[in-house]
């Protein structure tokens, strides 16, 4: 992962969750990092030293003919236009309305040539009102595409429960999405080092500390999203994993969210961090595992209706 | 000056000079009385041309007239100057000694600007509008499905046309009812010419094809085969050859002969495995200027195959190209920040 790429935090979360105070609460924090940020409506943002650009999402599909194959536009032309400028931002951050599906911000940064090369997707950041999100995600089919999405979850307005009732409501988030980090707050008061330039999803923590006791728990709520991880201890057949994945992806990726993961592969000293959005999918060397590591390769999905013995089958069909 | 040191043998060097101003340099374009080139800068800098001064970069005046990058840039109505849409939301006139008028200020960005003698039409968002030739009086206000991405008018300036998503819209610049002409294909279109007789239209698709419309009865074109996404694309002055970036060559598409929908495109001046990254067709004669992402600029016959290399390489992507109205004169900037100026008429 190139450190020369400029990271792009999205954020997401709905209507009233709390996403105005965060971002505000970021670009005030003096940090003395300069964002550009782009809002989709004007608010009471605008910082000294940081640029707003108010931007209408506009998702359109790329012309596979496949309707979870969709990009947004928009970011390609705005982000395409800053990033000529050179040094001038330490970061950007994608704010999306309350209602967007994080899916297309994502893709945007696997379809176009000039984001990929000068930008990396650090996190989508999803914003959570503690109080009202099981009341949400009863009703939303968003609201879980925003948790399955997720990288880091601020689960704000944790002052109006008590305990026992935020254990429900993570258990709740992690029942969706097993490998998300999730951190508390009041107020969007949150350290920014939990939100921003997270370095390339932290994938390879989050899986580790990835709960496996969540994964025999199937549940067929929140419309059948749900997280599945896998792993296996020895290396991996590049190209048959390549083939395998790459034949999942075309066929079941509509229902596939994201999938994720930290791989071996045989004769490679680094590991591979790979990571997807529905059909579209990435990957870059990582460096070498720690000793401690080992030669374990995980991967995880999120997605709706998963298959855990198919998807355990073909992850093991790839060892070496 | 701080000229680049180029290679003594570089037509450039003996013909033009260059000059680093630093900013990536993100457009063109030339005065309609040729006096006067302008280009723009993704810090809100315009750089003026002095053709008397072209081989003097010490008489090149830089003007700062946006609030973040020079997203367009248009001769002006009149005969000299120029019209510049910015980052920051503004659309302004400059005069040929660096005068910025501001002719709008709105919510989004002024990302297109195109004008003929009578008529200026730019793009903010989704809505188009079209100004008389002061650039003072709105006359109407056109509305799009998405944000416009390109404007051009056709040869005569009766017609306007913008891409976005999922097509172009054609519209009458004089009409006392607007009716759009919707030409529609899916997906997002990035960049738009029109062929100099009327025949067609033509966008670069963010899927590295280029999609056209033939005007008589609205048929479709599919042109694709790009390696990468097209950014530039120019009609030859008779519209024999669309020619355009995307390639490690120019890539020149026929359109004569039942072309371009079924013939092959024709490449000049491969330069393999460095991409075009702009053309620009001459206004006169049938030739194209390239510029390459390595910062090579040529010239190529579209009959012969003749090549003549104007400079090589080490100059950053070449972002832009602009002849003047006769064609004895170019100038072009480069995402390092390289701005060249090149007497092409002169004989020593
Ligand atoms: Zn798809
Ligand atoms: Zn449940």
């Amino acid at each position: 992962m190139s450190e020369t790429k400029i990271p792009v935090t999205v954020l997401t979360g709905f209507l009233g969750a709390g996403k105005t105070t965060l971002l505000n609460h970021i670009l005030s924090a003096g940090h003395g990092r300069k964002y550009a940020v782009l809002v989709n409506e004007f608010g009471e943002l605008g910082v000294d030293g940081d640029l707003v650009v108010d931007a209408d999402e506009e998702v359109f599909e790329t012309n596979n003919g496949c309707i979870c194959c969709t990009v947004r536009g928009d970011l390609i032309r705005i982000l395409g236009s800053l990033l000529r400028r050179r040094n001038k931002f330490d970061g950007i951050i994608v704010e999306t309305t309350g209602l967007a599906d994080p899916a297309p911000v994502a893709q945007t940064f696997f379809v176009d040539d000039n984001l990929r090369e000068k930008a990396r997707l650090d996190a989508v950041v999803t914003v959570v009102d503690a109080f009202n999100v099981s009341r949400t995600l009863d009703e939303s089919h968003e609201a879980v595409s925003q948790i399955a999405f997720a990288d880091v979850i601020v689960l704000n307005k944790t002052d109006l429960l008590d305990e026992a009732a935020l254990e429900a409501v993570e258990a709740r988030l992690r029942g969706i999405n097993a490998s998300v980090k999730i951190h508390r707050a009041c107020h969007g008061k949150i350290a920014l080092e939990n939100v921003l330039d997270r370095g390339g999803f932290d994938l390879a923590r989050a899986l580790e500390t990835m709960p496996d006791f969540l994964e025999n728990n199937e549940h067929t709520h929140e419309e059948g999203v749900t997280s599945m991880s896998f792993s296996v201890s020895e290396p991996l057949d590049e190209q048959r994993f390549q083939a395998w994945i790459g034949a999942l992806l075309q066929e079941r990726g509509a229902d596939i969210l994201r999938a994720k993961g930290i791989l071996h592969f045989a004769g490679q000293k680094e590991r591979f961090a790979f990571q997807a959005v529905h059909m579209m999918a990435d990957g870059d060397y990582i460096g070498p595992a720690r000793a401690e590591e080992g030669q374990e390769s995980r991967i995880v999905f999120i997605g709706r209706d998963l298959n855990r013995p198919q998807l355990r089958r073909g992850f093991e069909s790839c060892r070496a | 000056m701080s000229a680049v040191a180029g290679e003594m043998t570089e037509l450039l060097a003996t013909r033009g000079a260059e000059k680093v101003f630093g900013s990536a340099v993100t457009a063109a374009s030339c005065a309609r009385d040729g006096q006067t080139f302008a280009l723009g800068t993704v810090d809100g800098d315009i750089v003026l041309v002095p053709v008397a001064g072209l081989k003097h970069p010490e008489t090149w005046t830089r003007v700062e007239a946006h609030d973040g990058a020079v997203l367009c840039l248009a001769p002006d109505t009149g005969k000299e100057g120029f019209l510049t849409g910015g980052e920051d939301n503004r659309l302004c006139r400059i005069g040929p000694d660096g005068t910025v008028t501001e002719l709008h200020k709105g919510r989004r960005w002024v990302e297109c600007v195109a004008s003929t003698p009578g008529h200026i039409a730019f793009s903010a968002g989704k809505q188009l509008e079209i100004r008389d030739s002061s650039g003072e009086t709105t006359l109407k206000t056109l509305e799009h499905p998405s944000t416009v991405t390109g404007i051009v008018f056709d040869t005569k300036g009766k017609r306007v046309a913008a891409s976005h998503y999922n097509g172009v819209s054609v519209w009458f610049v004089q009409a006392r009812v607007d009716t759009v002409r919707p030409l529609e294909w899916k997906g997002s279109h990035t960049a738009i010419a029109i062929h100099p007789g009327g025949e067609a239209i033509v966008t670069a698709m963010q899927e590295n094809d280029l999609h056209g419309w033939r005007l008589s009865d609205g048929h479709n074109m599919r042109m694709s085969g790009y390696p990468r996404r097209v950014s530039s694309l120019s009609f030859t002055r008779n519209g024999r050859w669309l020619a355009t970036s995307g390639a490690d060559a120019i890539v020149l598409w026929p359109f004569f002969g039942g072309g371009p929908m079924g013939k092959p495109p024709t490449e000049l001046a491969r330069l393999p495995g460095v991409f075009c990254s702009a053309v620009c067709a001459h206004p006169k004669s049938d030739i194209i200027a390239a510029g390459f992402e390595d910062g090579s600029v040529l010239l190529a016959e579209t009959g012969s195959e003749r090549v003549l290399p104007i400079c090589l390489g080490k100059r950053g992507r070449v972002s832009t190209l602009c002849f003047s109205p006769f064609g004895g004169m170019m100038v072009f900037g480069t995402e390092d920040g390289c701005v060249a100026a090149i007497d092409l008429s002169a004989s020593d």
